[in-house]
């Protein structure tokens, strides 16, 4: 089934809050914009992933916990964390 | 010699060396005015493009024919034949792969918008257009005709004939229609599309697809065990290769969609045969693992007999993964040409290498994307090292799920129709190496000034070209 923006958001906050280990009402959205992403792992693959080199439209969602900006990429697909702690993860 | 015969000898060897001078200076102008030539592509023929917007002076300074004119089914020779002389016209050609296709020519000198005009309204004409010229090139025997597919939205595919269509620049393609005056592509030929699965039951798709020849064996994997490969091979859980994503499925119709067959678009070869691999999920992404087994799939087929001889590899990353790498070489040994996209961060790959296409492997071609106005896509990379040629890559017509056609942008589309232009050129040179092939390709550019210390060879892939 396809991730609306509203799921995607609410995926994005539910994990974040997981990896801190904090209450998901406690990250805040900062902002949610729609881009076009450079690959089909919209520039946050994870180590050894291969994907699809076509322009894709998503969202970039940025993230407020703890005093620091997290961000969050997703499109009708799938939500992935980008760069949490210097690696890339698909949720 | 006395005085006089000797001035007459002078006078003599005067007029013959101008002679020569302006003879030579002749031919001068000859060359220029043919390096000066290029495709006047298609009309469009949803709108934009009218026939006042094409110049057909030089089509009728060459001799060549003035319309195309295309007539209905059960009207017979003899009744065209007729036709054309109560016109004072005459046929000049019946074209190849065009049924009921003439070109004919006007003894009156009337314009072509005014010929189409009236031939447009007698019944038993289907369809009547401009002969678009074609300018020759070095060493032709005179001019050809372009060879125009009758599907239904190939006046949207840019990139195969770019008649400045929503704004483009004419003539920034790939020259495919005047390839295909020397071949549409063979069933001979096996293209493996090495990405999300091929819907191989598009309309567009299923008479150009795969399927394991009866008498061969299901294929045998040590870790997957038995596998039915009827219609291609899955390397993520050896299940059926169908498509769940819809990438694979653009990229397999831009190489080979069915050609004249009156639906949706053309591939860059309206005949050829599509091999599906799966080892992308429903979102695009997979493993190099997986990408591996998918290789080594294709050349034990290979090893078997299907005359696979070019994997297209709309895929990649940043990550160096030396088995890939390796398996590729493989690849190489078995005579199969790689070609891959040069990946869409806006980098340069001689600094940032992208994999697989910065493998240094002689039968790897790395593609980076062209715009429709001959520029180097916004977001395509680019490495004059590293990245071998250039093709079309946005907003690419072509085959998506569900009998869909969808747009697509990328070094992703580009690739397809370089492999496109690898599988017409071995239609045509069947037992060319691949180490030909590969510098066949790279020698058969049209040069942008865009390109130049972006790219080996600075220039976009010319189809035409590749079959000289």
């Amino acid at each position: 089934m396809a991730i609306s923006k509203d799921n995607a958001l609410e995926n994005a906050r539910n994990d974040l809050a997981r990896r801190l280990k904090i209450d998901s009402g406690d990250v805040k959205e900062k902002s949610i914009e729609e881009t076009d992403f450079p690959d089909m792992a919209l520039g946050a693959a994870e180590d050894d992933e291969m994907s699809g080199q076509m322009m894709t439209r998503g969202w970039r969602i940025k993230l407020e916990a703890q005093g620091q900006t997290f961000e969050y990429r997703a499109d009708k697909n799938q939500v992935r964390a980008y760069n949490f702690k210097g690696k890339n993860y698909r949720i | 010699m006395n005085r006089n015969n000797f001035f007459i000898h002078v006078a003599l060897a005067l007029v013959l060396i101008l002679v020569a001078a302006f003879a030579g200076q002749l031919n001068r102008w000859r060359k220029t005015w043919k390096s000066h030539a290029r495709i006047v592509p298609v009309e469009e023929k949803k709108k934009a493009m009218t026939v006042e917007d094409i110049s057909l002076s030089e089509t009728r300074s060459l001799g060549a024919p003035e319309i195309l004119v295309k007539f209905r089914s059960g009207v017979s020779q003899g009744a065209i034949d007729r036709l054309t002389a109560e016109r004072n016209d005459r046929v000049e050609d019946r074209i190849e792969n065009a049924d009921g296709w003439e070109a004919i020519d006007d003894f009156d000198n009337a314009d072509a918008a005014t010929l189409v005009k009236e031939y447009q309204q007698l019944p038993e004409v289907e369809y009547a257009e401009p002969n678009y010229e074609i300018n020759l090139e070095e060493g032709s025997s005179g001019p050809l005709v372009p060879i125009l597919p009758r599907d239904p939205q190939f006046n949207d595919q840019w990139a195969l004939a770019n008649s400045g269509q929503r704004g483009g620049k004419k003539g920034a393609d790939i020259s495919a229609t005047l390839a295909w005056t020397t071949t549409t592509g063979s069933d001979n030929v096996v293209v493996a599309v090495l990405d999300t699965g091929v819907d191989y039951n598009h309309e567009d798709l299923t008479e150009n697809m795969w399927r394991r020849p009866e008498k061969m064996e299901p294929y045998h994997d040590n870790e997957l065990g038995t596998i039915d490969d009827e219609n291609g091979f899955n390397a993520i859980d050896g299940t059926d290769p169908m498509d769940d994503n819809g990438h694979g499925t653009h990229c397999a119709g831009i190489i080979g969609a069915e050609g004249e067959n009156e639906l949706g678009i053309a591939g860059v070869n309206w005949k050829v045969q599509i091999m599906p691999l799966k080892f992308m999920n429903a979102s695009g992404s997979g493993s190099t693992k997986d990408a591996i087994e998918a290789i080594n799939y294709v050349i034990d087929r290979k090893k078997a007999g299907v005359n696979v001889r070019i994997i297209s590899a709309s895929w990649g990353s940043t990550q160096k993964s030396r088995a890939l790498g390796d398996v590729i070489r493989k690849a190489y040994e078995n005579d199969i040409l790689f070609v891959a996209a040069a990946g869409n961060s806006t980098v340069d790959n001689d600094r940032t290498p992208h994999y697989p296409s910065s493998y240094d492997v002689p039968n790897v071609v790395s593609v980076a994307a062209l715009d429709r106005h001959d520029a180097l896509a916004s977001f395509s990379n680019y490495g004059a090292k590293s990245v071998a040629i250039a093709a079309p890559g946005v907003d690419i017509l072509s085959t998506w799920l569900d009998n869909q056609y969808e747009e697509k942008s990328g070094t992703s589309m580009a690739t397809p129709v370089v492999s496109g232009v690898a599988a017409l050129v071995l239609a045509e040179h069947p037992d060319m190496s691949v180490d030909k092939l590969r510098a066949k390709l790279l020698a058969s550019t049209d040069p942008i000034v865009a390109l130049k210390g972006k790219t080996v060879t600075g220039g976009r892939i010319n189809a035409a070209k590749a079959l000289e």
